[in-house]
């Protein structure tokens, strides 16, 4: 039972996790990603497509971690050279996508809601023998696939490279005093324009974990918000990787516990909102006792 | 010549902040640019750093003329500035800010921590400086950050340093060795730019001195061959007035603040233990060199921000711990010097702005709605009581002219005839006629029984006006002078104590 729960917390962990920490890194280059959700969508539907046609899912996760970049690329420099607002172009590019798609599977495979297609190539799942066996570390070590160990190694990975690379430095310093980095003969535009690019893959192959690592179905609310999640996740960590994944992993925990109590005579419906209340009630306490710590000002 | 310019004009609309100079400063010299607010020091500097070109004349570096495309074009010819508002990254250690863009770096690019540490230790042995290059820049205070901006310029190769205003953000004991560290910069050969209205520091640390006033070079001389009060004199010029306000009736007292006390943010105190009073029928002037406290005094004494200690009285009646609308209610009008932020809202018409804060009057309501009809009438006659040039009152009041939004937020302010009026800046940015009508609504408002606090940077302004003068120096209440003094004194005073 704890077994269980305890994996079925880390495959919805992942999804947000890898869209968080690409968020994470675009926040602190200057730009709040609220169209996460668009770019994972994207991935999602291309790395399923990719997964059926070749049958390869490394090429599909290429594939969708470059169409999750291309979406982001169109969004940020918007952003950056059109000089529009990060917040409404994210929601417009929400939206856009999601029409795109549902236009996509209409005219290319006339279907609306799910798509089937044969000969998903899945991720595979990694075993590791003898652990696999071990109550609990089993659950949590053996049993993953390639993108949960990515995700999870990316955590690390992220923290060195803003606090001991040249490009980490330079993306902080373009997100925090952009007036002062360019002073310096830096183009913080472009530096946050990779930012974005970065986040657009990550959040494809979070798409692309949803339609080829979790089911190996594809349907036009595969993402069901996840990616206001994965905002709601990088917010929680306070541009700190390691707490960022805190916050994505109690989302997944609360996933995976929703799972559980359906069918127990709670409307389904109700049970599952769980994750998502979950993390207005934890974001509200944080800020609240955020607050209290400040002094309030009267 | 290492440095300077030739017959340098801009213009900014109708203002020229640089009209024909002719600036020249050598290689192993500190060279101090003074003058008062607006006498186009800061245009000049700029330009020579390429951040903004002139509109005729050039810039001559090493005795040749040249055209400064940008900032990185004078820096690629060796010329840095150090601006008022500091150009580093918050949340980076010292040691990132330092070498930020020209980072050292090892395989994957990860930065070389050693080699910049050594590079900081260099810079530390050349200038004689320490610093706790592990330290955030949030977590530095302000004197840390202007040597850290200081030893950056170097580090990237500088060896002409442009400042300005360096010392305005630092104590006395910081100016020391602000001042020792540009000597010490100096006896290497390098050139020293430096913008000041601190004329003791000037006189002790400069080689040369160019004083300027309204965007024209006066006079350029040695240190040696002048004196503080000759550089005052130079700098506030010759002051044509025309008095024709006389001491007026003078009744009880309306505002009266007790030793209050304000700290910034970095728990720096900026008002140290200023005492006032304002009676009725009485203009008082706050004079003073811009940044020595004046916009604390009237945040303090508006409540727009907090006090440390001391207490504020309006009318008899303590309302220190009152806010803003409290106190207006008290009778407090406050004229504020920022008419685009804070003194009048541009995109909202010239009506609402007109009413705005008396709208909850008894006459211009009714069941909670605005009487608009009633309240159109009101601010029609009002505007054209201060002859208000418009073509309707429907319009934003941003399509007024400058003069004429002044006299929209003054007119506002003495609406209902107001107890007490903090007129700050009153006539910034209105043309010669404006600036004669708002004094004798001034005036006017002081005969009819009004108190003022006058807050200005415009000393002929003060004189015209005020029946009292109170000159603020670095926070404090430096001297108080009455209505006819000698300007000299008063400028004296403003620049911190000469006499």
């Amino acid at each position: 039972m704890i077994d269980n729960v305890i994996h079925a917390a880390l495959v919805m962990t992942t999804p947000v996790l890898l869209a968080a920490m690409g968020g994470l890194i675009n926040r602190i280059g200057g730009i709040v990603n609220i169209g996460l959700d668009s770019m994972m969508l994207a991935g999602a539907l291309v790395a399923f497509i990719v997964a059926s046609n070749n049958g390869s899912w490394p090429l599909a996760l290429a594939a969708a971690g470059l169409s999750g970049g291309l979406v982001a690329l169109l969004m940020t420099l918007t952003i950056t050279r059109l000089e529009a607002k990060e917040i409404i172009v994210g929601l417009g590019f929400n939206i856009l996508v999601a029409g795109l798609v549902r236009f996509f599977l209409k005219t290319a495979y006339d279907t609306s809601g799910t798509l089937n297609l044969p000969d998903i190539s899945r991720l595979p799942r990694i075993d590791i023998a003898f652990i696999a066996d071990i109550p609990v570390i089993g659950a949590v070590f053996s049993g993953h696939d390639v993108l949960t160990w990515f995700a999870w190694i990316m955590v690390p990975l992220t923290a060195l490279f803003l606090a001991r690379t040249r490009p980490g430095l330079r993306l902080r310093a373009a997100g925090a005093a952009p007036a002062a980095t360019q002073a310096l003969g830096l183009n913080p535009l472009t530096i946050r324009d990779a930012s974005s690019v970065f986040a657009g893959f990550m959040s494809g192959l979070a798409g692309a974990y949803l339609s080829i690592g979790v089911v190996g179905i594809f349907s036009e609310g595969i993402t069901a918000g996840r990616g206001f999640i994965a905002l709601a996740a990088f917010y929680f960590g306070a541009g700190r990787p390691g707490l960022t994944s805190v916050g994505a992993l109690l989302f997944g925990f609360f996933d995976a516990l929703q799972i559980r109590l359906q069918g127990r005579g709670v409307p389904a419906e109700l049970v599952q909102t769980l994750p998502y209340a979950m993390v207005i009630v934890v974001l509200t306490v944080i800020s609240l006792a955020a607050r209290k710590n400040r002094g309030v000002r009267s | 010549m290492r440095i300077g310019a030739r017959g340098v004009t801009r213009r900014f609309g109708a203002l020229t902040a640089n009209d024909s100079v002719d600036f020249s400063a050598f290689a192993g010299t500190i060279h101090a640019i003074v003058g008062g607010n607006g006498a186009g020091k800061s245009t000049l500097m700029r330009i020579l750093q390429g951040m903004d070109r002139p509109d005729s004349g050039t810039v001559i570096v090493n005795d040749q003329p040249v055209t400064l495309s940008g900032a990185d074009a004078a820096f690629g010819l060796g010329i840095g500035m150090v601006h008022q508002e500091f150009m580093l990254v918050p949340g980076l250690t010292l040691l990132e800010n330092l070498v930020l863009a020209h980072e050292p770096v090892k395989a994957f690019g990860v930065v070389d921590k050693a080699a910049a540490m050594q590079a900081a230790r260099k810079l530390e042995k050349e200038t004689g400086v320490h610093l706790d290059w592990s330290m955030r820049v949030d977590d530095a205070p302000v004197h840390v950050r202007q040597i850290l901006e200081i030893l950056r310029l170097l580090h990237r190769g500088a060896d002409v340093l442009i400042l300005d205003e360096p010392t305005a953000v630092l104590a006395p004991a910081q100016i020391r060795d602000l001042m020792a560290l540009l000597k010490r910069l100096r006896d290497e050969g390098r050139t020293i730019l430096f913008i000041s209205h601190k004329l003791d520091e000037v006189m002790a640390v400069s080689d040369d001195i160019t004083v300027m006033r309204s965007g024209r070079i006066i006079r350029s001389m040695a240190a040696a061959a002048t004196s503080k009060a000759e550089l005052a004199e130079l700098m506030i010029g010759e002051t044509l007035l025309d008095i024709v306000a006389h001491k007026s009736e003078v009744g009880e007292t309306v505002l009266k603040a007790e030793k209050i006390s304000v700290v910034d943010a970095d728990q720096v105190e900026r008002l140290k233990g200023i005492s006032l009073s304002v009676a009725k029928g009485e203009i008082v002037a706050i004079a003073g060199v811009a940044g020595n406290g004046q916009e604390e005094l009237t945040s303090a004494l508006t409540g727009l921000s907090r006090l440390r200690k001391g207490r504020v009285e309006l009318c008899s009646v303590d309302v220190t711990r009152e806010g803003i609308a409290a106190r207006r209610a008290a009778g407090l009008a406050y004229l504020s010097p920022d008419r685009a932020a804070e003194g009048l809202c541009l995109t909202a018409s010239i009506v609402e702005n007109a009413i705005a804060g008396h709208h909850r009057r008894k006459e211009f309501l009714s069941a909670g709605f605005l009487k608009l009809g009633r309240i159109r009438h009101h601010v029609d006659a009002l505007l054209d009581s201060y002859s208000v040039k418009r073509a309707a009152s429907s319009l934003p009041v941003g399509r007024l002219s400058g003069g004429n939004q002044q006299r929209v937020a003054i007119a506002r302010e003495l609406d209902g005839d107001p107890a007490c009026l903090i007129a700050c800046q009153p006539t910034r940015g209105v043309d010669i006629h404006g600036i004669a009508f708002i004094h004798k609504c001034l005036l006017e408002y002081r005969d009819r029984g009004g108190a003022v606090l006058l807050i200005s940077e415009e000393l002929d302004e003060i004189i015209t006006l005020a029946d009292r003068i109170l000159v603020i120096y670095n926070g404090e209440i430096c001297g108080e002078l009455a209505r006819g003094s000698d300007v000299e004194k008063i400028g004296g005073l403003m620049l911190g104590g000469v006499r």
